[in-house]
């Protein structure tokens, strides 16, 4: 791999780097100076993060400027703005978020206060996870060194424009990572989502124009405001620019987040970065972005983490989180624990997703442990094509139907074998217990 | 307005009301659970999928509820996308629900049971052990609850919030394992219960007073309207093979009870199933009142009548306009005076239905001129006059029996009413239907009309107050006059 | 009961953050499960109703839709040990075994002392760092069998 240039997790480097006083040392809040001072209009400043082509991080990969320009003009629409930071993250294999909350909050900071200047909010809510206590505390005090040195509350840095920014705790629920699941918990309700149309832009938290963006999106922010959206628009691939925050866990030697550009292949992540398949052995199979994506096989490492490139493997980027499967572990096993995890996570509203999560889940658990029926891979595929696309309110009845419909295609022949020889014959630890009640 | 296309024909369509209203509107059914008229869509059940076309975009199965109209939408229901997606919702649905059917209350009404057969699938596949919940929970005196027959549409969570506006039911937990619960073991409160039995699309929440009473569909049913109060709430009737009255369900009519009513009204059964009824004529003899013929009881009313004018007539509220204008007429041919007794406020008002007001037909009969007396102003008119005639269902109730208990001697007293006379002033009476069995028009609070209409047979020995009437106006054949 | 007074007012600072009150209630429900005695009783979810003019079953549809709430009395440690997909790459199993063994609690119960709760989770965000734990509040990663038992067994006396 050829050396790139890094900013994402540069100042995670420096002593004390969550400190308002390292990130100014570093350079941190002459981005936000340079769009109240100079200043730049909200308009320039959307206009910016389009050219950037900067594309959301959470999952989705939605154009950031173009989401921002949703917001409705506040002359036609006068109602009160909100954004909402979703640090909900909760998909299967992916820590990066956390790795920027705990140690550069104040960089998330200052990409709030710069979005919520563009698209004219007067307040953000930044929506954590209820298990990253760590990430809780360290951007509270980051809010509260802000506030006391006049970069957050009433007239930013001496200037009119005026903005909050507050810390929101979510109670262990990924359906909260959804982003109108996220906007109904943090009104003080269960984390249902909601049918779009009306789309958060239009109806949002309590009913107001809203945008809700991933952390590592607005953390890009500053970076864009500071060095010009044609820069960032330099760096990547088509359809996929700038650096990203790779997480790679699993059966790999040194498992971690890694800042990448867009443009190299998994294969080099697995080999160069994370110090190659563990213990010596091959790789089976592999996500590349969370469990929400089509498995790929170990053969298809070759494949550029891109957005456009995963779709040529029948795949996504999601969360750029890959996990890597070695070729000692059982399909079974893994699906076993996917779908385990949607049958937890579904709220339950919708009759597919409600019954489908549990159903994948049943058959999963049936086929591991030895106790396969013939028609279950003919079921599963069917249930996941019940289950998708679009036939429910969010796409959590999507995120369980893919990977299925993934591991009957690249492994019907090991699942085959469970439940022709009513046993896994790839042996794995396991301890009985059902579910919480 | 916009104008639509559904299922190939045009449809003018309201943009503010979801699509599937303008599909129900317009005669075509769409299958729904979570959707209902009077409560806030939530597009969660998706069975109310449907085809829907815009533009040059091709056709998408999207939820009817959550859809709403625009110009040139182009609708298909019955699309083989459309019946797919739903056939295979329903197989969903079915996974867990509970083979019940056989000893079910919803059986032969039962959404699910009747979309499944539309477009459901003949076998189900799965080979998992169905969820195990609570089966016969009380949620208090009027619902019990099965948690394993829901299928989480949250229609009576939302009705609580929406309708009398204090939430009671919630939905807890999550994913598959949700179900609706009240807080604790509270017991559900307040007059207005009953509706989310009719709200369940299936047997998850039943009626302990309907529980195993009847298969629906030996019932009979009929349209008309709640004489409980003078909302007069419009209902349906049901009534088991011309026997009891089992249930009463509110019809819709939005300029006057929506889709609900109180469960004063619904559990209203006492007086249509009361099992002593003045089911023949009675005349007093020395042995007291005997039963006699009709047309005996009537010529005994007809002597009354004319020898004792300055009669004084009570009617029930629980006549009926017409039965009001006859009795008027009759009156005023007789030179009596006639009256409606009035019932004071029963302490039930709420905001909701129930007005408190226990006079069914009290405006209607108001409007025909006749005046209003309290049971304490009627038991001095009463004691005044040579003749009183007591006409209408529970209308000695009203009044008041011990009243006529005290009624001097000097005062004959003519009862017609549902239940058997004690008062010994009565010297005699005739039976009259209940207002499930006869046909005629109240007025409501707000002057809205509601038909009653008969759903079973009177008794034998019973006939209607206008044919009585009509009976007293003429002396029947071969009389001698 | 009701909520003490320290608790009340700093729910009353921090519905401030929003233009609606009940926007509290699930950081509110958080505080409540950390200070006073680790679940979420009948009788918290009462007082909650009543501080955000809400229904008591309304609290309670909120409070049982997340997993962090307990509607149960739990043991005076928590220990959460997460089962997912890159946890159990990395051992997740042996992980849960070695803590159930240590604390003699079973998956989602208590230990018969009353010293443990286990209770296994999904994805906690410590992928890279996987097998993990979070005892009492604190993620503890790169788990071995080893670093369980000195994590768990001072705590049992």
């Amino acid at each position: 791999m050829k050396p790139f240039p890094t900013w994402l997790l540069d100042r995670t480097k420096l002593a004390d780097s969550h400190t308002l006083a390292t990130y100014k040392k570093a350079g941190g809040y002459q981005a936000l100076e340079k769009v109240l001072k100079q200043p730049l209009a909200p308009a320039d400043v959307i206009q910016e993060l389009k050219v950037s082509e900067l594309r959301g991080r959470g999952g989705a990969g939605f154009p950031t400027g173009m989401k921002w320009s949703f917001m409705p003009d506040p002359a036609k629409d006068p109602r009160p703005r909100y954004l909402a930071i979703n640090a909900d993250e909760s998909e299967p294999g992916t820590c990066k978020d956390r790795v920027l909350m705990e140690r550069d909050p104040h960089g998330l900071i200052e990409g709030a206060l710069i979005a919520c200047y563009a698209i004219r909010a007067q307040a953000a809510y930044i929506y954590v996870r209820g298990e990253y206590r760590l990430s809780y505390q360290r951007c509270q005090a980051a809010l509260d060194e802000a506030r006391a040195a006049g970069l957050l509350g009433k007239n930013i840095l001496g200037t009119d424009f005026s903005c909050e920014v507050h810390m929101h705790k979510g109670a262990g629920a990924y359906i909260c990572g959804e982003e109108t699941g996220l906007m109904e918990s943090l009104e003080g309700k269960r984390g249902h989502p909601r049918p779009k149309p009306p789309f958060p832009a239009m109806f949002g938290l309590w009913g107001q124009p809203t945008t809700v963006n991933n952390v590592e999106t607005i953390f890009n922010v500053p970076f864009i405001v500071a060095r010009g959206g044609a820069w960032h628009a330099g760096i990547g691939t088509k359809g996929s620019k700038g650096n990203f925050l790779c997480g790679i866990s699993g059966h790999v030697n040194k498992p971690g987040v890694y800042e990448l550009p867009f443009g190299v292949t998994a294969r080099a992540i697995v080999d160069e970065v994370a110090g190659g398949v563990w213990k010596g052995r091959q790789c089976k199979a592999w996500f590349p972005g969370g469990s929400s994506c089509s498995l790929v096989r170990g053969e298809d490492l070759d494949v550029v983490l891109d957005h456009d490139s995963l779709k040529t493997k029948g795949s996504s980027l999601g969360t750029a989180a890959m996990v890597i499967i070695d070729d000692h572990t059982s399909i079974a096993r893994v699906m076993e624990i996917i779908a385990r995890f949607y049958d937890h996570e579904s709220c339950g509203q919708c009759s597919q997703c409600r019954e489908g999560t549990q159903w994948l889940a049943q058959i999963f658990h049936r086929i591991a442990t030895g106790h396969g029926q013939p028609d279950d891979l003919a079921t599963l595929e069917s249930l996941a094509q019940g289950m998708a696309p679009g036939k429910t309110i969010c796409a959590l009845s999507d995120a369980a139907a893919i990977p299925t419909l993934s591991a009957v295609r690249l492994f019907r022949d090991e699942l085959a074998a469970c439940i022709r020889e009513q046993r896994d014959p790839i042996p794995y630890p396991r301890v009985e217990y059902a579910g919480a009640h | 307005m916009v104008k639509i296309t559904v299922n190939g024909r045009q449809v003018e369509a309201d943009p503010k009301q979801p699509l599937i209203a303008a599909c129900h509107g317009s005669g075509v059914e769409v299958p729904n659970y979570c959707y209902h008229p009077g409560l806030t869509p939530v597009g969660s059940c998706r069975i109310c999928q449907v085809e829907v076309q815009q533009g040059t975009a091709p056709g998408r199965v999207m939820v009817a509820c959550r859809t709403y109209p625009a110009e040139g939408m182009v609708v298909n229901t019955e699309s083989a996308k459309a019946h797919d997606t739903r056939r295979e919702c329903l197989e969903f649905l079915l996974k867990n629900h509970p083979l019940d059917c056989p000893i079910c209350d919803k059986a032969g009404e039962c959404d699910l049971q009747d979309y499944t057969y539309d477009e459901g699938q003949a076998a189900g596949r799965t080979h998992e052990p169905r969820r195990e919940l609570e089966k016969r929970h009380s949620l208090g005196d009027v619902i019990v609850l099965d948690q394993e027959r829901c299928i989480l549409c949250s229609r009576c969570v939302r009705f609580f919030e929406e309708v009398p506006k204090k939430a009671q039911l919630t939905i807890a937990d999550l994913g598959s394992r949700s179900v609706v619960a009240t807080f604790g073991d509270r017991p559900l409160t307040g007059n207005y219960q009953g509706n989310i039995a009719d709200l369940c699309p299936v047997g998850a929440l039943t009626l302990k007073k309907f529980r195993f009473q009847a298969r629906v569909w030996n019932l009979v049913k009929q349209a008309s309207t709640c004489p409980e109060c003078s909302r007069g709430c419009s209902i349906q009737v049901e009534v088991l093979r011309g026997g009891e009255v089992k249930r009463f369900r509110p019809r819709e009519n939005r300029a006057v009870n929506g889709w609900w009513m109180c469960d004063t009204g619904r559990f209203a059964f006492a007086h249509v199933n009361a099992p002593n009824r003045l089911a023949h004529a009675l005349v007093r003899g020395d042995a007291g009142l005997v039963p006699v013929p009709i047309e005996e009881g009537q010529a005994a009313l007809r002597a009354l009548l004319a020898e004792r004018r300055g009669a004084l007539f009570v009617l029930s509220p629980f006549c009926t306009v017409e039965e009001g204008r006859a009795l008027q007429a009759l009156a005023q041919r007789h030179g009596a005076t006639a009256v409606f007794v009035s019932p004071g406020p029963n302490g039930l008002k709420d905001d909701l239905l129930h007005t408190g007001d226990p006079a069914p037909n009290r405006r209607g009969l108001s409007e025909l001129g006749l005046a209003a007396a309290t049971s304490a102003e009627l038991a001095t008119r009463m004691g005044a006059a040579p003749l009183v005639v007591l006409a209408g269902e529970r209308v000695a109730e009203l009044v008041g029996r011990e009243r006529l208990a005290a009624l001097p001697t000097g005062v004959a007293l003519a009862v017609l009413d549902c239940e058997v006379p004690t008062a010994r002033a009565c010297v005699v009476a005739l039976g009259v239907p209940t207002w499930v069995e006869r046909s005629g028009t109240y007025v409501n609070v707000d002057g809205q009309r509601g038909p009653l209409s008969a759903v079973k047979p009177a008794p034998a020995g019973v006939r209607a107050l206008l044919r009585h009437v009509a009976d007293l106006e003429q002396a029947p054949l071969g009389a001698r006059s | 009961m009701a909520l003490p007074q320290k608790l009340v007012q700093e729910f009353d600072r921090l519905v401030q953050r929003y233009p609606d009150k009940k926007a509290g209630l699930i950081p509110a429900l958080h505080r409540c499960q950390e200070e006073l005695g680790g679940w979420i009783s009948p009788a918290i979810m009462e007082d909650l109703a009543a501080y955000f003019g809400l229904e008591p079953v309304e609290v309670y549809g909120v409070a049982s839709f997340y997993p962090m709430f307990r509607l149960r009395p739990v043991g005076q440690h928590f220990v959460s040990v997460c089962h997912n997909i890159s946890c159990e790459l990395r051992g997740a199993t042996e992980i849960l075994e070695h803590v159930c063994k240590i604390t003699g609690a079973k998956p989602y119960g208590t230990s018969p002392d009353g010293r443990f709760t286990v209770w296994p989770v999904e994805c906690q965000g410590a992928c890279a760092n996987a097998p993990m734990i979070d005892l009492d509040g604190v993620f503890h990663e790169d788990l071995t069998t080893a670093k369980v038992d000195a994590l768990l067994g001072g705590l049992k006396r």
